[in-house]
Protein backbone atom coordinates (compact mmCIF):
# COMPACT_ATOMS: atom_id res chain seq x y z
CA UNK A 1 0.00 0.00 0.00
CA UNK A 2 1.45 3.24 -0.98
CA UNK A 3 2.20 6.22 1.90
CA UNK A 4 -0.21 8.36 0.23
CA UNK A 5 -2.89 5.97 0.09
CA UNK A 6 -2.28 4.82 3.92
CA UNK A 7 -2.63 8.57 4.77
CA UNK A 8 -5.84 9.39 3.36
CA UNK A 9 -7.18 6.10 4.73
CA UNK A 10 -6.13 7.17 8.27
CA UNK A 11 -7.78 10.67 7.24
CA UNK A 12 -10.65 9.26 6.07
CA UNK A 13 -11.31 7.51 9.60
CA UNK A 14 -9.88 10.59 11.50
CA UNK A 15 -12.37 12.67 10.03
CA UNK A 16 -15.45 10.16 9.72
CA UNK A 17 -14.79 9.64 13.63
CA UNK A 18 -14.71 13.07 14.33
CA UNK A 19 -18.32 13.41 12.87
CA UNK A 20 -20.19 12.18 16.01
CA UNK A 21 -17.84 9.78 18.12
CA UNK A 22 -14.95 11.78 18.44
CA UNK A 23 -14.02 14.97 19.84
CA UNK A 24 -16.29 16.51 17.07
CA UNK A 25 -13.48 19.41 16.73
CA UNK A 26 -14.77 20.08 13.21
CA UNK A 27 -11.99 18.57 11.10
CA UNK A 28 -14.76 16.56 9.11
CA UNK A 29 -16.02 19.63 7.65
CA UNK A 30 -15.42 19.17 3.61
CA UNK A 31 -13.34 22.46 3.33
CA UNK A 32 -10.82 21.38 6.40
CA UNK A 33 -10.66 17.58 5.55
CA UNK A 34 -10.46 17.99 1.45
CA UNK A 35 -7.70 20.18 1.67
CA UNK A 36 -5.90 18.50 4.02
CA UNK A 37 -6.37 15.46 1.72
CA UNK A 38 -5.60 17.57 -1.31
CA UNK A 39 -2.18 18.25 0.87
CA UNK A 40 -1.22 14.41 0.98
CA UNK A 41 -1.90 14.21 -2.64
CA UNK A 42 0.16 16.98 -3.50
CA UNK A 43 -2.44 19.22 -4.88
CA UNK A 44 -3.86 21.63 -1.93
CA UNK A 45 -5.99 23.61 -5.04
CA UNK A 46 -7.79 20.84 -6.06
CA UNK A 47 -8.79 19.13 -2.33
CA UNK A 48 -9.51 23.02 -0.93
CA UNK A 49 -11.75 23.59 -4.42
CA UNK A 50 -13.80 20.00 -3.97
CA UNK A 51 -14.12 21.03 -0.43
CA UNK A 52 -15.40 23.85 -0.67
CA UNK A 53 -18.05 22.94 -2.93
CA UNK A 54 -19.19 20.03 -0.38
CA UNK A 55 -19.12 22.69 2.56
CA UNK A 56 -22.08 24.76 0.67
CA UNK A 57 -23.98 21.09 0.99
CA UNK A 58 -23.11 20.61 4.90
CA UNK A 59 -24.09 24.27 5.38
CA UNK A 60 -27.72 22.79 5.14
CA UNK A 61 -26.96 20.12 7.45
CA UNK A 62 -28.53 20.53 10.98
CA UNK A 63 -27.22 17.73 13.07
CA UNK A 64 -29.97 17.81 15.44
CA UNK A 65 -31.39 14.75 18.02
CA UNK A 66 -32.09 11.37 15.82
CA UNK A 67 -31.15 13.68 12.58
CA UNK A 68 -29.42 11.27 9.54
CA UNK A 69 -27.18 13.21 7.75
CA UNK A 70 -24.52 12.49 5.10
CA UNK A 71 -20.85 11.92 6.22
CA UNK A 72 -19.13 14.64 4.05
CA UNK A 73 -15.51 13.67 5.53
CA UNK A 74 -14.59 11.14 3.83
CA UNK A 75 -16.56 12.64 0.82
CA UNK A 76 -14.33 14.93 0.64
CA UNK A 77 -11.52 12.44 1.00
CA UNK A 78 -12.65 10.44 -1.79
CA UNK A 79 -13.48 13.58 -4.20
CA UNK A 80 -10.21 15.01 -3.36
CA UNK A 81 -8.47 11.96 -4.28
CA UNK A 82 -10.50 12.26 -7.56
CA UNK A 83 -9.48 15.61 -8.74
CA UNK A 84 -5.85 15.89 -7.40
CA UNK A 85 -3.16 16.60 -10.06
CA UNK A 86 -6.13 16.37 -12.94
CA UNK A 87 -7.54 19.15 -15.10
CA UNK A 88 -10.26 20.88 -12.46
CA UNK A 89 -12.43 21.88 -15.09
CA UNK A 90 -12.68 18.21 -16.05
CA UNK A 91 -12.34 16.80 -12.50
CA UNK A 92 -14.57 18.84 -10.40
CA UNK A 93 -17.54 17.72 -11.30
CA UNK A 94 -17.25 13.91 -10.90
CA UNK A 95 -15.15 14.29 -8.14
CA UNK A 96 -17.87 16.31 -6.28
CA UNK A 97 -20.69 13.84 -7.57
CA UNK A 98 -18.91 11.31 -6.26
CA UNK A 99 -17.83 12.72 -2.99
CA UNK A 100 -22.05 13.05 -2.75
CA UNK A 101 -22.35 9.36 -3.30
CA UNK A 102 -19.68 8.89 0.01
CA UNK A 103 -21.59 11.15 1.85
CA UNK A 104 -24.95 9.27 1.06
CA UNK A 105 -23.50 5.79 2.14
CA UNK A 106 -21.67 7.52 4.77
CA UNK A 107 -25.10 8.57 6.83
CA UNK A 108 -26.54 4.91 5.69
CA UNK A 109 -23.91 3.28 7.02
CA UNK A 110 -24.08 5.58 10.62
CA UNK A 111 -28.35 4.96 10.68
CA UNK A 112 -26.82 0.82 10.93
CA UNK A 113 -24.21 1.90 13.12
CA UNK A 114 -26.65 3.34 16.14
CA UNK A 115 -29.06 0.15 14.89
CA UNK A 116 -26.75 -2.37 16.11
CA UNK A 117 -25.68 0.29 18.88
CA UNK A 118 -29.39 -0.11 20.37
CA UNK A 119 -29.35 -3.96 20.02
CA UNK A 120 -26.02 -4.33 21.93
CA UNK A 121 -27.70 -1.86 24.49
CA UNK A 122 -30.85 -3.56 24.15
CA UNK A 123 -28.88 -7.00 24.66
CA UNK A 124 -26.95 -5.72 27.77
CA UNK A 125 -30.09 -4.23 29.50
CA UNK A 126 -30.00 -6.46 32.97
CA UNK A 127 -26.44 -5.68 33.80
CA UNK A 128 -26.47 -1.95 33.03
CA UNK A 129 -29.91 -1.66 35.03
CA UNK A 130 -27.89 -3.37 37.60
CA UNK A 131 -24.90 -0.82 37.31
CA UNK A 132 -22.31 -3.19 35.73
CA UNK A 133 -19.16 -0.63 34.84
CA UNK A 134 -17.57 -3.04 32.64
CA UNK A 135 -20.92 -3.93 30.54
CA UNK A 136 -21.17 0.24 30.65
CA UNK A 137 -17.40 0.56 29.21
CA UNK A 138 -18.08 -2.48 26.68
CA UNK A 139 -21.35 -1.39 25.51
CA UNK A 140 -19.47 2.18 25.06
CA UNK A 141 -16.73 0.60 23.24
CA UNK A 142 -18.05 -0.59 21.47
CA UNK A 143 -19.56 2.10 19.42
CA UNK A 144 -16.89 3.63 19.15
CA UNK A 145 -14.89 0.75 17.44
CA UNK A 146 -18.02 0.12 15.28
CA UNK A 147 -17.73 4.04 14.25
CA UNK A 148 -13.86 3.54 13.17
CA UNK A 149 -14.73 0.19 11.60
CA UNK A 150 -17.43 2.45 9.17
CA UNK A 151 -15.08 5.24 8.45
CA UNK A 152 -12.46 2.77 7.05
CA UNK A 153 -14.77 1.28 5.20
CA UNK A 154 -16.40 4.37 3.37
CA UNK A 155 -13.51 6.14 2.87
CA UNK A 156 -11.51 2.65 1.28
CA UNK A 157 -15.07 2.85 -0.30
CA UNK A 158 -14.94 5.95 -1.62
CA UNK A 159 -10.77 6.04 -2.56
CA UNK A 160 -11.51 2.79 -4.64
CA UNK A 161 -14.07 4.58 -6.40
CA UNK A 162 -12.18 7.53 -7.07
CA UNK A 163 -9.48 5.35 -8.72
CA UNK A 164 -12.03 3.40 -10.79
CA UNK A 165 -13.44 6.82 -11.63
CA UNK A 166 -10.15 8.70 -12.89
CA UNK A 167 -8.16 5.21 -14.16
CA UNK A 168 -10.94 3.30 -15.32
CA UNK A 169 -14.48 4.89 -16.49
CA UNK A 170 -13.41 8.77 -16.60
CA UNK A 171 -16.84 10.26 -17.69
CA UNK A 172 -16.70 11.93 -21.02
CA UNK A 173 -16.26 15.82 -21.10
CA UNK A 174 -19.79 16.82 -22.33
CA UNK A 175 -20.84 15.47 -19.10
CA UNK A 176 -17.64 16.20 -16.84
CA UNK A 177 -18.34 19.91 -17.41
CA UNK A 178 -22.26 19.04 -16.83
CA UNK A 179 -21.56 17.78 -13.89
CA UNK A 180 -19.42 20.40 -13.05
CA UNK A 181 -22.38 23.16 -13.26
CA UNK A 182 -24.96 20.90 -11.27
CA UNK A 183 -22.27 20.45 -8.14
CA UNK A 184 -21.58 24.31 -8.14
CA UNK A 185 -25.43 25.25 -8.52
CA UNK A 186 -27.43 22.94 -6.76
CA UNK A 187 -24.47 23.42 -4.12
CA UNK A 188 -24.92 27.16 -4.17
CA UNK A 189 -28.83 26.57 -3.58
CA UNK A 190 -28.00 24.21 -0.94
CA UNK A 191 -26.63 26.65 1.00
CA UNK A 192 -29.12 29.37 0.38
CA UNK A 193 -31.69 27.58 1.31
CA UNK A 194 -29.85 26.33 4.75
CA UNK A 195 -28.97 29.94 5.55
CA UNK A 196 -32.90 30.70 5.08
CA UNK A 197 -33.70 27.93 7.13
CA UNK A 198 -31.48 28.72 9.75
CA UNK A 199 -32.18 32.31 10.48
CA UNK A 200 -35.76 32.98 8.97
CA UNK A 201 -37.59 31.09 11.41
CA UNK A 202 -35.89 33.70 13.70
CA UNK A 203 -36.07 36.73 12.93
CA UNK A 204 -32.52 36.91 11.35
CA UNK A 205 -33.07 37.76 7.89
CA UNK A 206 -31.97 41.25 8.43
CA UNK A 207 -29.10 39.95 9.27
CA UNK A 208 -29.16 37.91 6.33
CA UNK A 209 -29.66 40.16 4.16
CA UNK A 210 -27.34 42.70 5.08
CA UNK A 211 -24.42 40.17 4.70
CA UNK A 212 -26.04 39.22 1.49
CA UNK A 213 -25.48 43.19 0.38
CA UNK A 214 -21.89 43.19 1.84
CA UNK A 215 -21.22 39.87 0.30
CA UNK A 216 -22.40 40.96 -3.09
CA UNK A 217 -20.36 44.12 -2.72
CA UNK A 218 -17.20 41.83 -2.15
CA UNK A 219 -18.13 39.74 -4.92
CA UNK A 220 -18.11 42.64 -7.33
CA UNK A 221 -14.78 44.43 -6.01
CA UNK A 222 -12.64 41.52 -6.27
CA UNK B 1 -11.54 13.47 28.35
CA UNK B 2 -14.24 11.00 27.94
CA UNK B 3 -17.12 13.91 27.32
CA UNK B 4 -14.94 13.91 23.98
CA UNK B 5 -16.34 10.42 22.79
CA UNK B 6 -19.94 10.92 24.53
CA UNK B 7 -21.66 10.32 21.91
CA UNK B 8 -19.72 7.08 20.56
CA UNK B 9 -22.41 4.56 21.92
CA UNK B 10 -24.79 6.61 20.21
CA UNK B 11 -28.26 4.79 19.47
CA UNK B 12 -32.06 4.86 19.00
CA UNK B 13 -32.62 3.13 22.32
CA UNK B 14 -30.63 5.26 24.84
CA UNK B 15 -29.65 8.52 22.71
CA UNK B 16 -26.41 9.60 24.48
CA UNK B 17 -27.39 7.82 27.78
CA UNK B 18 -24.50 5.22 27.35
CA UNK B 19 -22.01 7.99 26.84
CA UNK B 20 -23.15 9.91 29.70
CA UNK B 21 -22.98 7.05 31.68
CA UNK B 22 -19.91 6.50 30.51
CA UNK B 23 -18.45 10.10 31.14
CA UNK B 24 -19.94 10.19 34.27
CA UNK B 25 -18.17 7.07 35.65
CA UNK B 26 -14.81 8.26 37.16
CA UNK B 27 -16.96 10.72 39.15
CA UNK B 28 -19.15 8.41 40.83
CA UNK B 29 -16.22 5.65 41.75
CA UNK B 30 -15.96 7.74 45.16
CA UNK B 31 -19.39 6.16 46.40
CA UNK B 32 -17.94 2.83 46.25
CA UNK B 33 -16.22 3.93 49.47
CA UNK B 34 -18.26 6.58 50.57
CA UNK B 35 -21.79 4.42 50.63
CA UNK B 36 -20.79 1.36 49.06
CA UNK B 37 -20.69 -0.96 46.30
CA UNK B 38 -24.89 -0.63 45.90
CA UNK B 39 -24.89 3.01 45.96
CA UNK B 40 -22.34 3.01 43.34
CA UNK B 41 -24.00 0.47 40.94
CA UNK B 42 -27.53 2.30 41.43
CA UNK B 43 -25.77 5.69 40.60
CA UNK B 44 -24.14 4.33 37.47
CA UNK B 45 -27.12 3.03 36.39
CA UNK B 46 -28.98 5.91 36.80
CA UNK B 47 -26.30 7.51 34.42
CA UNK B 48 -26.73 5.15 31.63
CA UNK B 49 -30.33 5.94 31.37
CA UNK B 50 -31.87 7.24 28.23
CA UNK B 51 -30.53 10.86 27.83
CA UNK B 52 -30.44 13.32 24.98
CA UNK B 53 -28.93 16.29 24.66
CA UNK B 54 -26.29 18.36 22.61
CA UNK B 55 -23.00 16.60 22.73
CA UNK B 56 -21.04 19.61 23.87
CA UNK B 57 -23.98 20.42 26.23
CA UNK B 58 -23.85 16.52 28.32
CA UNK B 59 -21.03 18.30 30.26
CA UNK B 60 -23.08 19.87 32.19
CA UNK B 61 -25.22 17.03 33.35
CA UNK B 62 -22.58 14.98 33.66
CA UNK B 63 -21.08 17.54 36.37
CA UNK B 64 -24.54 17.90 37.65
CA UNK B 65 -25.62 14.36 38.33
CA UNK B 66 -22.30 13.50 39.83
CA UNK B 67 -22.06 15.98 42.47
CA UNK B 68 -26.15 15.10 43.28
CA UNK B 69 -24.97 12.08 43.20
CA UNK B 70 -21.94 12.05 45.57
CA UNK B 71 -23.88 14.55 47.72
CA UNK B 72 -26.24 11.91 48.50
CA UNK B 73 -29.75 13.76 46.59
CA UNK B 74 -32.35 11.03 46.41
CA UNK B 75 -32.44 8.51 43.83
CA UNK B 76 -35.89 10.29 42.91
CA UNK B 77 -34.55 13.45 42.48
CA UNK B 78 -31.70 12.79 40.49
CA UNK B 79 -34.08 11.57 37.99
CA UNK B 80 -36.27 14.35 37.82
CA UNK B 81 -32.89 16.38 37.40
CA UNK B 82 -31.55 14.28 34.30
CA UNK B 83 -35.18 14.74 32.85
CA UNK B 84 -35.13 18.97 33.49
CA UNK B 85 -31.93 18.95 32.00
CA UNK B 86 -32.87 17.22 28.00
CA UNK B 87 -35.00 19.97 27.03
CA UNK B 88 -32.68 22.91 28.06
CA UNK B 89 -29.53 21.07 27.28
CA UNK B 90 -30.64 20.20 23.75
CA UNK B 91 -32.29 23.34 22.66
CA UNK B 92 -29.49 25.44 23.71
CA UNK B 93 -27.05 23.89 22.19
CA UNK B 94 -28.66 23.15 18.64
CA UNK B 95 -29.85 27.47 18.47
CA UNK B 96 -25.99 27.87 20.11
CA UNK B 97 -23.72 25.82 18.33
CA UNK B 98 -24.94 23.67 15.30
CA UNK B 99 -27.54 26.77 14.01
CA UNK B 100 -25.56 29.12 15.48
CA UNK B 101 -21.57 29.42 15.70
CA UNK B 102 -20.76 26.38 13.48
CA UNK B 103 -22.79 27.58 10.36
CA UNK B 104 -21.31 31.32 11.31
CA UNK B 105 -17.17 30.21 11.66
CA UNK B 106 -18.05 27.47 8.25
CA UNK B 107 -19.09 30.32 6.48
CA UNK B 108 -16.06 32.68 7.51
CA UNK B 109 -13.46 29.71 6.97
CA UNK B 110 -15.39 29.15 3.59
CA UNK B 111 -14.69 32.82 2.53
CA UNK B 112 -10.63 32.42 3.31
CA UNK B 113 -10.33 29.56 1.46
CA UNK B 114 -12.10 30.62 -1.92
CA UNK B 115 -9.93 33.74 -1.37
CA UNK B 116 -7.45 31.30 -2.30
CA UNK B 117 -6.27 30.90 1.21
CA UNK B 118 -7.27 27.57 2.57
CA UNK B 119 -4.73 27.19 5.38
CA UNK B 120 -5.53 30.75 6.85
CA UNK B 121 -9.83 29.35 6.54
CA UNK B 122 -9.27 26.49 8.27
CA UNK B 123 -6.67 27.75 10.76
CA UNK B 124 -9.27 30.11 11.30
CA UNK B 125 -12.10 28.29 11.25
CA UNK B 126 -10.70 25.24 13.80
CA UNK B 127 -9.38 27.70 16.44
CA UNK B 128 -12.51 29.97 16.32
CA UNK B 129 -15.28 27.45 16.45
CA UNK B 130 -13.09 24.99 19.39
CA UNK B 131 -12.54 28.28 21.50
CA UNK B 132 -16.14 28.53 21.85
CA UNK B 133 -16.70 24.67 21.65
CA UNK B 134 -14.31 24.02 24.43
CA UNK B 135 -15.26 26.15 26.32
CA UNK B 136 -18.92 24.99 26.85
CA UNK B 137 -17.48 21.51 27.34
CA UNK B 138 -15.27 22.11 30.07
CA UNK B 139 -16.73 25.13 31.62
CA UNK B 140 -20.38 22.50 31.79
CA UNK B 141 -18.55 19.98 33.52
CA UNK B 142 -16.79 22.55 35.68
CA UNK B 143 -19.97 24.58 36.51
CA UNK B 144 -22.44 21.12 36.87
CA UNK B 145 -20.06 20.18 39.09
CA UNK B 146 -20.08 23.26 41.10
CA UNK B 147 -23.62 23.77 41.29
CA UNK B 148 -25.11 20.24 41.05
CA UNK B 149 -29.04 20.18 41.52
CA UNK B 150 -28.44 23.97 41.25
CA UNK B 151 -27.08 23.49 37.79
CA UNK B 152 -30.02 25.76 36.26
CA UNK B 153 -28.18 28.82 37.52
CA UNK B 154 -25.13 27.97 35.28
CA UNK B 155 -27.67 27.78 32.55
CA UNK B 156 -28.98 31.04 33.36
CA UNK B 157 -25.81 32.49 32.81
CA UNK B 158 -25.37 36.24 30.96
CA UNK B 159 -22.80 35.13 28.44
CA UNK B 160 -24.94 32.17 27.27
CA UNK B 161 -28.36 34.27 26.52
CA UNK B 162 -26.74 36.91 25.28
CA UNK B 163 -25.11 34.17 22.61
CA UNK B 164 -28.25 32.34 22.35
CA UNK B 165 -29.84 35.82 21.43
CA UNK B 166 -27.07 37.23 19.27
CA UNK B 167 -26.11 33.22 17.15
CA UNK B 168 -29.03 33.67 14.68
CA UNK B 169 -27.58 36.96 13.78
CA UNK B 170 -24.02 36.25 13.67
CA UNK B 171 -24.55 33.30 11.65
CA UNK B 172 -27.11 35.19 9.28
CA UNK B 173 -24.30 38.14 8.83
CA UNK B 174 -21.72 35.39 8.15
CA UNK B 175 -23.36 33.27 5.48
CA UNK B 176 -25.09 36.37 3.68
CA UNK B 177 -21.57 37.75 3.06
CA UNK B 178 -20.32 33.95 2.06
CA UNK B 179 -22.97 33.40 -0.71
CA UNK B 180 -22.31 35.90 -2.92
CA UNK B 181 -18.84 35.66 -3.13
CA UNK B 182 -18.38 31.74 -3.23
CA UNK B 183 -21.34 31.77 -5.60
CA UNK B 184 -19.50 33.86 -8.37
CA UNK B 185 -16.38 32.06 -7.52
CA UNK B 186 -17.98 28.67 -7.89
CA UNK B 187 -19.44 30.28 -11.43
CA UNK B 188 -16.27 31.65 -12.83
CA UNK B 189 -15.33 28.34 -11.51
CA UNK B 190 -17.08 25.42 -13.94
CA UNK B 191 -18.35 27.98 -16.25
CA UNK B 192 -16.41 31.52 -16.97
CA UNK B 193 -18.40 32.66 -20.03
CA UNK B 194 -21.75 30.98 -19.03
CA UNK B 195 -22.18 32.11 -15.38
CA UNK B 196 -25.94 32.41 -15.92
CA UNK B 197 -26.19 28.91 -16.81
CA UNK B 198 -25.17 28.34 -12.77
CA UNK B 199 -27.32 30.75 -11.86
CA UNK B 200 -30.74 29.08 -13.84
CA UNK B 201 -29.88 25.70 -12.53
CA UNK B 202 -29.03 27.58 -8.84
CA UNK B 203 -32.54 29.45 -9.01
CA UNK B 204 -34.83 26.18 -9.91
CA UNK B 205 -32.76 23.92 -7.71
CA UNK B 206 -33.72 26.56 -4.98
CA UNK B 207 -36.85 26.54 -5.72
CA UNK B 208 -37.01 22.59 -5.62
CA UNK B 209 -36.08 22.28 -2.47
CA UNK B 210 -37.67 25.44 -0.92
CA UNK B 211 -40.75 24.88 -1.87
CA UNK B 212 -41.88 22.13 -4.62
CA UNK B 213 -39.75 18.88 -2.69
CA UNK B 214 -38.24 20.32 0.61
CA UNK B 215 -37.82 16.88 1.43
CA UNK B 216 -35.39 16.20 -1.33
CA UNK B 217 -32.88 18.03 -0.57
CA UNK B 218 -29.32 19.27 -2.08
CA UNK B 219 -28.05 16.35 -2.20
CA UNK B 220 -30.47 13.83 -3.25
CA UNK B 221 -31.39 16.85 -6.13
CA UNK B 222 -27.47 16.74 -7.48
CA UNK B 223 -27.77 13.31 -7.46
CA UNK B 224 -30.84 12.59 -8.67
CA UNK B 225 -29.79 15.57 -11.57
CA UNK B 226 -26.26 13.60 -12.21
CA UNK B 227 -28.12 10.51 -12.58
CA UNK B 228 -30.28 11.82 -15.39
CA UNK B 229 -27.11 13.34 -17.27
CA UNK B 230 -25.07 10.14 -16.70
CA UNK B 231 -28.14 8.13 -18.74
CA UNK B 232 -29.02 10.96 -21.21
CA UNK B 233 -25.32 10.45 -22.17
CA UNK B 234 -25.38 7.09 -22.93
CA UNK B 235 -28.57 6.93 -24.62
CA UNK B 236 -27.24 10.36 -26.60
CA UNK B 237 -23.69 10.13 -26.73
Amino acid sequence: MSTELALLLLWGTVVGLDLVSGPQVMVARPFVAGTVAGAVLGDVAAGATVGAILELYALDVLPVGAARYPDYGPAAVAAAATAANAPLAMALGPAVGLGLVIGWIGEVAMHQLRRANARRVHRAATELEAGDAAVLRRVHWFGLWGDMLRSVTVTGLGLGAAFALRELAPPPMRLAVLAGVVVVAVGIATAAGGAFRLTGSRGAVSWLAAGVVAGLVLAVLT
Amino acid sequence: MRLFTVQASWNYERMVGIGVGFATEPLLEPLRDERGDEAHRAALARAARYFNAHPYFTSFAVGAQARAERDGVPPHQVERLRQALVAPLGSMGDRLVWAGWLPATAAIGLLLVVAGHPWIGIAAFLLLYNAFHLAIRIGGLVGGWRLGLDVGRALGRRELRWGLSAAPAFAGLALGLALPVVARWGAMLVAPGAWWAVAVVGAAAFAVTRWFLPALGGLRLALALLTIGAIAEVLWP
